[in-house]
């Protein structure tokens, strides 16, 4: 299956090392296409641990603690540092 | 009619009015809002000119609550406007959730963000969050006790970064969406974006919208 991937907040140069698509096996989890997403970035381009996690529009959490799930084809992985500026 | 009588009757609170603050303060007082009650400490510096709507380089130097209040009074001469000179502490922001109706939170660090949103959760009045880096700009809207609340998302204040880029029209654009939802709520107009984020992309041109999920274990509102 595949999934759309959309990041957004803080580390634009970051979201340029990602792809906007993941191909993963049937039945993958969030936390596998997490997994397969971050592997290739360095220790000083990985998402803040309070980066916000949603699948296809429903927030479930942050990286550090989120509520891992079965994605669908089709799903959309979004991830949103923490933005804060005034 | 009768939407525009209970903006009349309303008092906001709008705390820190620089980039997002300033043209959410501004639209709410041309929106005619009875009492528009800003907050901002320290004094109006040239960096943030890009962004400051209701600052200007003949205010550099002068307190910027003060001055943006004379502003804001200008633009309308039936809204009463309160400048407070400081950001509020844990006491002055629950007395001040106490005499508002809504809260709409614009600082650039969570401390205080999180701070406003547990003022207005203890309240009972709703809480709106308005935050931007570089192109992005993102919106919250708290109904406490119904939807998320700031602490939900984030338990912890996630770093502060002394300085962070600001493109003056995603400040501008989000702050004016802040106060479109403030006058929604206000005056029971639209379906506010309850327990919502709203995020704008401008790099991409995206805009996006996420339903948030209550936390159990919240420390600010779970007991509601």
């Amino acid at each position: 299956m595949k999934i759309q991937i959309s990041y957004t907040g803080r580390s634009y140069q970051t979201a340029g090392m990602l792809p906007c698509e993941l191909t993963l096996e049937d039945g993958a989890m969030v936390d596998d296409a997490l997994r397969l997403l971050t592997k290739d970035l360095r220790d000083d381009q990985q998402l803040p641990a309070s980066c916000l996690v949603a699948v296809s529009g429903e927030h479930i959490g942050t990286l550090a603690h989120y509520t891992n799930r079965p994605l669908r084809d089709r799903d959309e992985l979004i991830l949103i540092a923490p933005v804060a500026g005034g | 009619m009768e939407g525009q009588q209970r903006l009349k009757a309303s008092t906001v609170l709008v705390s820190r009015v620089g980039g997002m603050g300033g043209p959410a303060a501004l639209m709410l007082t041309m929106g005619g809002v009875g009492r528009v009650i800003i907050a901002h400490g320290g004094e109006l510096i040239s960096p943030d000119l890009n962004r400051q709507v209701l600052g200007s380089e003949s205010g550099l130097g002068k307190p910027r609550a003060t001055d943006f209040g004379e502003y804001l009074r200008s633009m309308n001469q039936f809204v009463e406007v309160e400048a407070i000179g400081r950001e509020p502490d844990d006491a002055e922001a629950a007395e001040l959730a106490d005499r508002c109706d809504i809260i709409l939170s614009c600082p650039p660090t969570f401390e205080e963000r999180l701070r406003l949103n547990r003022a207005a959760v203890r309240a009972g009045i709703p809480f709106i969050d308005a935050a931007q880096w570089g192109m992005t700009g993102t919106l919250i809207v708290v109904k406490p006790g119904e939807t998320a609340c700031l602490e939900c998302l984030y338990p912890e204040p996630p770093p502060f970064e002394e300085f962070f880029p600001v493109v003056g029209a995603i400040s501008a654009a989000t702050g004016s969406l802040a106060a479109l939802e403030a006058i929604k709520i206000l005056s029971g107009t639209g379906e506010p974006l309850w327990g919502r984020m709203l995020t704008y992309d401008g790099y991409r041109g995206n805009f996006t919208t996420v339903v948030l999920q209550r936390r159990d274990s919240c420390a600010c509102c779970s007991s509601l």
